[in-house]
């Protein structure tokens, strides 16, 4: 039982953070490493809210995202853009903007792991095991936010437009589609979206500077495993990995710190095994 | 003249891929573009849309090489060579790619959809749709079908219809009939008649000389980048040696 809520709500938290990767990279070509470290800001940024200066944790959720959305954007302007078709040069652009932001949250906040209260109290009990309201909480907003994205992809133009300079930037071109605009939007969507991640998951979570490592891992597994550039298989190798580690946890419960290490070795082998992953799609560069 | 392609030269690094080409097409013709495999003629097709211009921008970004651009193109009295290749669309110049190149992963209807993008007015894409449906009944049978799985011949009539949902007034397309079955090729052509009947100038490009000849008034051939003859189908084929050596017949 205890597997099944974690597992659920673990696995919701990777979807969010890895669709919102898989959406810049696909339309984009963007590896953008620092995706975590943006949701370790709205963490932050939700810390200091309600915690400091006693804002409404609604409020501060929302302020997150938007302070969160606006990094993204002065990130993309200025350092992702102009470097945009160099992929490794976007590569170390991220790696470095993760490192500069997780070194000033270290400078302001220290250290320190900071908490930040549930919104909601209390628990009921099912099977013998306390689900917290607050795990529900999130679980259902998760769902929420993923229903909003299926919606904005599958059935409006700005979803058609993302979808189709995911598949074929060139041919979207030759409809009218400004590539480089829609680049713009989707990382204002993708940051968005590691966002309210650290939004919904901060009650749940300790908020510290290397907040962003662990999952970065598991959500590259994710992606790896999904089949990198697929938002279906981000999907559900999302909650594969949910799932199994809340499984390890479950089974070795001194064993937490090798979450990341499983997520890695399940990484590895897709890779050797099955490199395009679940729902792989093979890019092959058109011209 | 609705087109007139002036002095254009291509260059990619130091290979010349389209040399000083002056080509024109009127209001309402159908006119070919020909020659042998490499001789510039998606090229030719790609700058008059824009999209030798955008890769030239991404090569520099890239800093991967570049590419040189030169000449001028006109259509409809304005001149296009320096805009961007999604806002060339908007003025009524669309290009059908090469190897047809549908969005694989969506529906037939998703599409069709992407190819009306800039048309805000839902209204008048819906009318635009049940034009193409009628042109081609074959993509209405299919409209929830994932366009990857459609076959060679229903791909590109997708691709042609994707291209006429943005409501063209010239209609580029780049060698439609390759790689596909001869009943499927002859009814590609009938297809491309029935849209030039509806009044959208047409400039094809083909490698299927013979059957082309007959459906254009006015034929370009080109070869190594250079334009080498042009005129009416009969006047070409009656030079031998354009014939042979150009012509491959
Ligand atoms: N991106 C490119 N970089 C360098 N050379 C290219 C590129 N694309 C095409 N070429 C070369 O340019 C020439 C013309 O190509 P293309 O316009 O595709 O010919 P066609 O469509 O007539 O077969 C060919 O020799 C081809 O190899
Ligand atoms: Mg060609």
């Amino acid at each position: 039982m205890n597997i099944l809520i974690t597992g659920l709500i673990t696995g919701s938290m990777l979807a969010l953070l890895a669709i919102g990767f898989s959406l810049i990279f696909g339309v984009a070509r963007i590896v953008n490493i620092a995706h975590t470290a943006f949701y370790m800001i709205a963490a932050y940024t939700i810390y200091f809210l309600s915690a400091k200066l006693g804002v409404s944790p609604f409020w501060a959720m929302l302020i997150a995202v938007a302070v969160v959305v606006a990094l993204g954007l002065l990130a993309y302007r200025f350092l992702i853009d102009p470097i945009r078709e160099h992929e490794a040069a976007v590569l170390i652009a991220t790696i470095a903007l993760a490192m500069i932001m997780q070194e000033a949250m270290l400078l302001i906040f220290t250290g320190d792991y900071l908490t930040v209260s549930a919104l909601i109290q209390g628990f009921f009990v099912v099977g013998g095991v306390k689900v917290f309201h607050q795990q529900v909480l999130t679980f259902v907003v998760v769902l929420i936010i993923l229903a909003a994205l299926w919606l904005l992809l599958m059935k409006t133009n700005l979803g058609l437009a993302i979808r189709s300079t995911a598949e074929d930037r060139e041919v979207a071109n030759l409809m009218g589609m400004n590539e480089s605009r829609l680049a713009m939007i989707t990382m204002a969507i993708s940051v968005a979206l590691a966002g309210l991640t650290g939004a919904v998951i901060v009650p749940l979570a300790v908020v510290s500077p290397f907040m962003w490592m662990e999952p970065l891992i598991i959500m590259m597994a994710v992606v790896v495993l999904g089949g990198l550039g697929s938002i279906k298989g981000s999907f559900v190798a999302a909650y594969i990995l949910g799932f199994t580690e809340a499984l390890v946890v479950f089974l070795i419960p001194k064993g937490a710190f090798l979450k990341g290490s499983v997520a890695l070795s399940i990484m590895i082998l897709v890779l050797l095994l099955r490199p395009e992953g679940l729902f792989g799609v093979s890019f092959e560069e058109e011209r | 003249m609705l087109l007139e392609i002036s002095h254009l030269t291509v260059r990619y690094e130091k290979a010349v891929l389209i040399n000083d080409l002056t080509l024109s097409v009127d209001t309402g013709e159908l006119v070919s573009l020909v020659g042998p495999n490499g001789a510039g003629k998606s090229t030719t097709l790609r700058a008059i849309s824009g999209l030798v211009a955008w890769e030239r921008e991404i090569k520099r970004r890239s800093t991967s090489g570049d590419i040189f651009l030169d000449g001028t193109v006109t259509f409809d009295g304005e001149r296009i060579e320096a805009i961007p290749a999604h806002e060339i669309v908007r003025r009524g110049l669309v290009l059908c790619p090469e190897r047809r190149r549908p969005f694989r992963e969506m529906t037939v209807l998703e599409n069709l959809l992407a190819g009306a993008y800039l048309q805000k007015d839902k209204r008048k894409s819906r009318e635009t749709l049940e034009k193409v449906y009628a042109l081609f009944p074959v993509l209405k049978e299919r409209t929830r079908q994932i366009s990857g799985t459609l076959s060679g011949g229903e791909q590109q009539m997708l691709a042609i219809g994707r291209a006429l949902m943005s409501e063209p007034q010239l209609l580029c397309i780049d060698e439609p009939s390759t790689g596909l079955a001869p009943i499927m090729r002859q009814e590609v052509f009938a297809k491309i008649e029935e849209i030039k009947r509806l009044g959208i100038t047409i400039l094809l490009v083909e490698q299927e000389v013979s059957t082309v000849f007959k459906l254009a008034a006015r034929n370009y051939v080109l070869s190594s980048g250079k334009l080498i003859a042009h005129g009416r189908g009969e006047e070409l084929l009656k030079d031998e040696t354009l014939r042979k050596t150009y012509l491959g017949m």
